[in-house]
């Protein structure tokens, strides 16, 4: 656990951003981050429990998670295309399934996360209060603006989405995941475990331009070769 | 700037409103508010040991803080606990034997009650999603599952079975082999029913051979008080240590000056201020192996997390603070971390120091060699008809007990030193932490509560004496508790080695020689470096008939976190080596598998005879007059169940092996032959005391140590059978230096075996003074005529009196006394369990990944005295032998820090991706253990890794000789093809 210096509830957006405009404090979305960071700091945190922003609507042609929403409102929820709710699922063993927020988790530009490559792949659309919206590809490239706290995010729900992925075993964080959805007329396809972040990647080349990290789990030119596999066995899937 | 909340919250139906610290998470909250049933598993809450139920659902109370719950719902296992009786999942929890340890007991049966609340009839898929939050090193939940199901079932108001084992009709005659038949099918069964094979020399027995519940079950199913750190202690402080940020180094200098300044700091122990007392760290009995190669606090670091310094405080959190401030000047030396390397020329030495004795060679790092041969290996290679040669590679891996070590001291009011403790070990832990306190042994006292797991991690002396010194320095009670990566890298872990057979073969497929070359790692300290190895020359010499065979090992000196104990110690590194290299040979010969194993594996009667020259007893004659032999064996039982389980043929299948429809997989079937020891001769010893209670029922006071394994239930199982009483009327305790007779502890396979004699012994001698008081009320001549059943003792001609009639008389009436008995017992024998071990797997060969879809083990342990919690201990061991197979090791950079010191990263597996496993027992008769039984912990942990890598050799046709498989190695062997 870290050292929490002090705790914040506001009940309103604006409540929040005010306290966040201190640089030192953090936001607190379900905490399978922050309260697991095991070296003692000065936290602050500001907890967004309070603020309304776990529901989960259509809204138009879209579907609108709140930033708050957990993995397993996202797995329950009957609005969630099924394959995103399965990787939602997929995200976080069932104790903390229900502290795992969507917010949290894209905030953390976790690169193996592949709730994340789901979500590029349904091109979402990240909500920030105290700054314009974005892309979630480009908030994973540039990092959440300092201010700005997520919201919710914004999904195209239609198409078809198949995954694939390379582990350990068959529940371990997946070494590479490819992730990919159809509209009928355009496939995009993301990959985790090959970056930084999750990334979408071209679909005619999908391993051309990349130059993964390696570790003991998986070599960078393993990764590479996972990242040909698996993007083939997706896209052979859709087609 | 930290100030304390007010967070008020609905426990278990009650509003509550406490203050709280910024910081102070759900978990921390509601043990102190008295829930122990939620666990310390880890901060980062993958274990689940600390999962409650948060507005309903289920959830890691680590990671919530306690602000944070505030206004929320919260519920814990202590809501079901409103009577005595046990709630229908508390009771089918313990029904099943789901619990072992049963130190997660809470999160799962609350996850069931979450889960039964939403869908009363869930699908396994869903009771295994449940569960998937929950790490259990112990059940590989197979029980757990069928806990689900059978409360669902109950809750639905349906009528269930006991839960028992399946008997199933022998396939042998109990010696001999059976020709396969491809058409036979097993009975169809749910995987979790243990499969029992009785044997015609066993007879029907009362309460052995039962499943019975387990002793501790209620108090485990309730959450109730009962581990370490479930008990309150006034006044206590906490501790914490700083540990090297360094692989090896030199410590120049300490400053505690700022640490001892802070607010709240009661002490701070390192070398300076310190005594220099050498030991050894092992848990083994007097004298310890050599050589005793650690201090308390040294002034050198050998591995990244040594020991530094300890601080006690008022709070975890000031003892944090504290470490930060300790100033240490190091003297950073180069390190070494593979065996390999640790005796070229210029390797850093890592015991320089002039006060640490026996070390084989100091300047090559080789702290041991040895050395063991029977006939003579070189002249029997030179002239063999083959000679096959391979060398293995095995890995580092860890216990990982979902508990972690944790232990509190106190001065007691006689001023003698006690220290409750998580430990397998505790008389050894008396006697070795009583000179590192400047005390004598009498005046320490071990407590050996419930433990949440150990498998080998605990037979170690590893924070007793920190602890201990603290409370001396302070003269107030201290705690301390490692997290999850101190746990990684300061625990215990298995010995990594480099093996290589030599293996001759005449050319009738008889073994004529075989040569065991082992480099073994026991990185910076040899704590068990000498019998682990000599365990794995043991193991890996003594499965087949050979007249010639010769171990030499050398023991090496490296900067990795420390190896030690762990559950198979030494066995499974061999077994992976042994069994891989005779698969190998059987198809450089052209042989069935099976039937070369078969014609060279010992038999009854056969001489195990590597086994006198090896271990810390060893013999000192080349030649003796007589070797012990194998006495029973129920191997080819198990062989003929386990194939037609697994359906063996389709190995031969290329259909199967290569299925049409999906053409990046193929499958395989690998086998492996296993055989394991039961306790150290001459060596592990154990007590037990009994004496009659006014009612009839019976205190058994035990040494023994029970790890969750079912040890005391098995001890009174076998009074009970002896007494002619029910189980309920024995009531254990065990563990406790003072009040419980000597054991040498919970390892080498030891416990049914050697505690269960005494405890058979014991109860002999209450039996007798039973019988004879009974004679004297019933007035018969001769006591050895009165027979003791059903809780009463029956004269020949039917008349009885019941065993509180005896007792009652006994204690009050006439001629009064305490009926009491007391027996010890050391074995002069050690016989052997047998298994077929078998593993069904797919492999991707365009990614290497390996799925394991089935492991089969059939176990000859001799009478299983408890089917349910010995089919337990298989299923348990099978789970930790498929993560050393296939998932767990130890990532160390270059600098030796661990990279994946936390679950997850250091994968273990879950209830959402075990394989189907299913379990034989297969009975026979071993006539030198209690009601016929041998061991059953270990060898569990000796076959998968072998079958596996087997299998995975059927598959693709790729024979890989390093552990483990994980997606890489795999794809690099097949496209090295």
């Amino acid at each position: 656990m870290p050292l929490i210096a002090a705790y914040h509830r506001p009940d309103s957006l604006d409540k929040a951003l005010s306290l966040l405009a201190d640089p030192s404090r953090t936001p607190l979305a379900g905490g399978t981050i922050i309260n697991a960071d095991r070296e003692p700091s000065d936290l602050e945190v500001v907890d967004l429990q309070a603020l309304g922003l776990d529901g989960i609507e259509p809204v138009d042609n879209r579907l609108r998670i709140g930033a708050t929403a957990t993995h397993r409102a996202i797995a329950d929820s009957e609005h969630v295309p099924d394959a995103l709710r399965e990787l939602a699922k997929r995200d976080q063993p069932a104790s903390l399934r229900s502290i795992a927020t969507v917010g949290g988790t894209i905030a953390s530009t976790d690169a193996e996360s592949v709730l994340i490559a789901a979500l590029l792949v349904h091109d979402a659309l990240v909500e920030l209060a105290g700054a314009d919206h974005m892309s979630l590809a480009t908030l994973l490239e540039s990092g959440v603006p300092s201010g700005a706290l997520i919201t919710g995010v914004l999904i195209d729900p239609s198409g078809v989405t198949v995954s694939r992925s390379t582990g350990r075993t068959p529940a371990d964080t997946p070494i590479v995941a490819a992730v990919a959805r159809s509209t009928g007329d355009h496939i995009t396809l993301a990959l985790t475990g090959v970056a930084a972040t999750p990334v979408i990647v071209p679909v005619g080349d999908p391993a051309g331009g990349l130059a993964p990290p390696g570790d003991f789990r998986g070599s960078a030119t393993y990764r590479t070769h996972l990242a040909s596999i698996l993007s083939a066995r997706v896209l052979g899937a859709l087609r | 700037m930290s100030t304390e909340h007010t967070v008020t919250i609905e426990l278990n139906g009650r509003t509550v409103t406490v203050a709280s610290r910024p910081s102070e998470n759900l978990r921390e909250l509601l043990r102190r508010l008295g829930m122990m049933s939620v666990k310390f598993g880890s901060s980062s809450g993958e274990t689940g040991a600390a999962a409650v139920l948060f507005d309903g659902r289920l959830a890691s109370a680590d990671l919530i803080l306690a602000a944070q719950a505030d206004g929320h719902a919260v519920t814990t296992v202590e809501a079901l606990n409103t009577e005595r009786e046990l709630h229908p999942i508390q009771a089918a929890f313990t029904a099943t034997g789901a619990l072992q340890s049963g130190y997660s007991a809470g999160a799962m049966i609350l996850g069931t009650l979450a889960l039964l609340q939403q869908n009363s009839d869930p699908t396994e898929v869903e009771i295994r999603d449940m569960l998937s939050g929950i790490l259990d090193r112990e059940t590989a939940y197979v029980k757990p599952v069928e806990a689900v199901k059978r409360a669902a079932a109950v809750m639905r108001g349906e009528k269930t079975e006991p839960f028992a084992p399946l008997i199933l009709e022998p396939m042998t005659d109990g010696t001999n082999s059976v020709e396969y038949d491809p058409q036979q099918r097993a009975p169809l069964a749910p995987p979790s029913v243990p499969r029992l094979i009785p044997s015609r020399d066993v007879p029907e027995m009362a309460v052995v051979g039962k499943p019975e519940v387990k002793v501790d079950a209620v108090k485990l199913a309730k959450g109730n008080p009962a581990f370490t750190d479930d008990y309150e202690m006034r006044d206590l402080l906490y501790a914490k240590l700083l540990r090297s940020p360094h692989a090896h180094a030199n410590i120049v200098a300490i400053d505690d000056s700022a640490a001892l300044a802070l607010p709240g700091v009661h002490a701070v122990l390192h070398y300076g201020n310190s005594p220099r007392i050498k030991y050894a760290s092992g848990g083994q009995s007097w004298p310890n192996p050599f050589p005793h190669d650690q201090v308390s606090f040294d002034n050198k670091v050998r591995h990244v997390g040594d020991r530094v310094a300890a601080v006690a405080a008022e709070t975890v959190e000031i003892a944090e603070a504290a470490v930060a401030l300790i100033d240490v000047t190091y003297e950073v030396l180069p390190a070494i971390f593979d065996e390999r390397e640790a005796m070229l020329p210029g390797a850093p030495v890592i015991h320089d120091e002039a006060d640490t004795e026996h070390i084989f060679d100091r300047e090559r790092n080789i702290v041991h060699e040895i050395k063991a041969e029977r006939g003579n290996v070189t002249a029997a290679l030179a002239k063999a008809d083959h000679v096959f040669e391979q060398t293995f590679r095995v890995h580092q891996v860890q216990p990982a007990p979902i508990e972690p070590h944790i232990s509190v001291a106190w001065i007691d009011g006689d001023e003698r030193m006690v220290i409750r403790t998580a430990t397998q070990v505790p008389f050894h832990t008396r006697r070795m932490v009583a000179p590192l306190l400047g005390m004598e042994i009498k005046d320490v006292r071990i407590i050996k509560p419930r433990i949440g797991g150990g498998f080998g991690a605990k037979q170690e002396m590893l924070i007793e004496d920190i602890v201990a010194l603290l409370a001396k320095a302070t003269r107030r009670p201290v705690r301390l508790e490692l997290t999850r990566e101190e746990e990684f890298v300061s625990s215990r872990t298995r010995h990594p080695q480099t093996l290589t057979y030599r293996t001759a073969v005449d050319r009738d497929g008889n073994l004529v020689a075989q040569d065991l070359y082992v480099l073994g790692n026991t990185g910076p300290y040899g704590t068990h470096a000498y019998t682990v190895q000599t365990v794995t020359g043991l193991r890996g010499l003594s499965s087949y008939n050979a007249l010639n065979k010769r171990f030499h090992c050398d023991v090496v000196y490296t900067n990795i976190p420390v190896p030690g104990a762990y559950r198979g110690y030494g066995a499974p590194q061999a077994e992976f080596a042994l069994e891989a290299h005779m698969e190998d040979i059987a198809r450089e010969l052209g042989r069935d598998v099976i039937e070369f194993k078969r014609q060279n594996w010992v038999k009854v009667g056969s001489e195990l005879d590597i086994a006198p020259h090896l271990g810390e007893r060893a013999a000192e004659e080349e030649e003796l007059d007589e070797y012990p032999k194998v006495g029973s064996s129920g191997i080819e039982e198990c062989v003929a169940q386990a194939m037609r389980e697994i359906e063996w043929h389709r190995r031969d299948d290329s259909s199967w092996v290569q299925p049409d429809d999906r053409p990046n997989i193929r499958r395989g079937i690998g086998f492996a032959f296993c055989m394991h020891g039961t306790a150290i001769p001459f060596l592990d010893m154990g007590g037990c005391s009994i004496k009659i209670n006014d009612d009839g029922s019976f205190n058994m006071l035990v040494g023994a140590t029970d790890l969750g394994t079912g040890a005391d239930t098995v001890l009174g199982q076998i009074a009970a059978e002896v007494l002619g009483v029910q189980l309920d009327d024995i009531k254990v305790y065990s563990s406790d230096t003072d009040m419980t007779p000597f054991d040498t502890g919970a390892y080498a396979s030891s416990t049914t075996f050697i505690s269960g004699t005494a405890a058979f012994q014991a109860a002999k001698v209450v039996r007798d003074r039973v019988k004879e008081r009974a004679a004297m009320l019933l007035d018969v001549a001769i006591p050895c005529t009165i027979e003791l059943r059903d809780g009463r003792a029956y004269a020949p001609d039917g008349r009885s009196v019941s065993m509180a009639d005896i007792a009652l008389d006994s204690l009050h009436t006439q001629e009064q006394e305490q009926i009491m008995g007391t027996a010890s017992h050391v074995s002069p024998d050690c016989p052997p369990p047998f298994a077929a071990q078998m593993a069904e797997v797919e492999v991707d060969i365009e990614t290497g990944q390996v799925t394991v879809t089935k492991l089969v083990m059939a176990v000859d342990c001799g009478v299983a005295i408890n089917p349910i919690t010995a089919s337990g201990q298989v299923e348990g061991g099978m789970l930790q032998a498929l993560g050393y197979a296939h998932c767990e090791e130890y990532a160390l950079d270059d600098e030796g820090r661990m990279l994946n010191a936390s679950f997850g990263p250091y994968k273990i597996y879950r209830a959402d991706e075990m394989p189907e496993t299913t379990v034989f027992l297969v009975q026979t008769m071993e006539d030198s253990g209690p009601f016929g039984a041998k061991a059953v912990a270990e060898i569990p942990k000796d076959g998968v890794a072998p079958a596996v890598r087997n299998a995975i050799l059927n598959a693709t046709g790729v024979a890989i000789n390093e552990l483990p498989f994980t997606p890489e190695r795999v794809w690099n062997a097949i496209h090295a093809v």
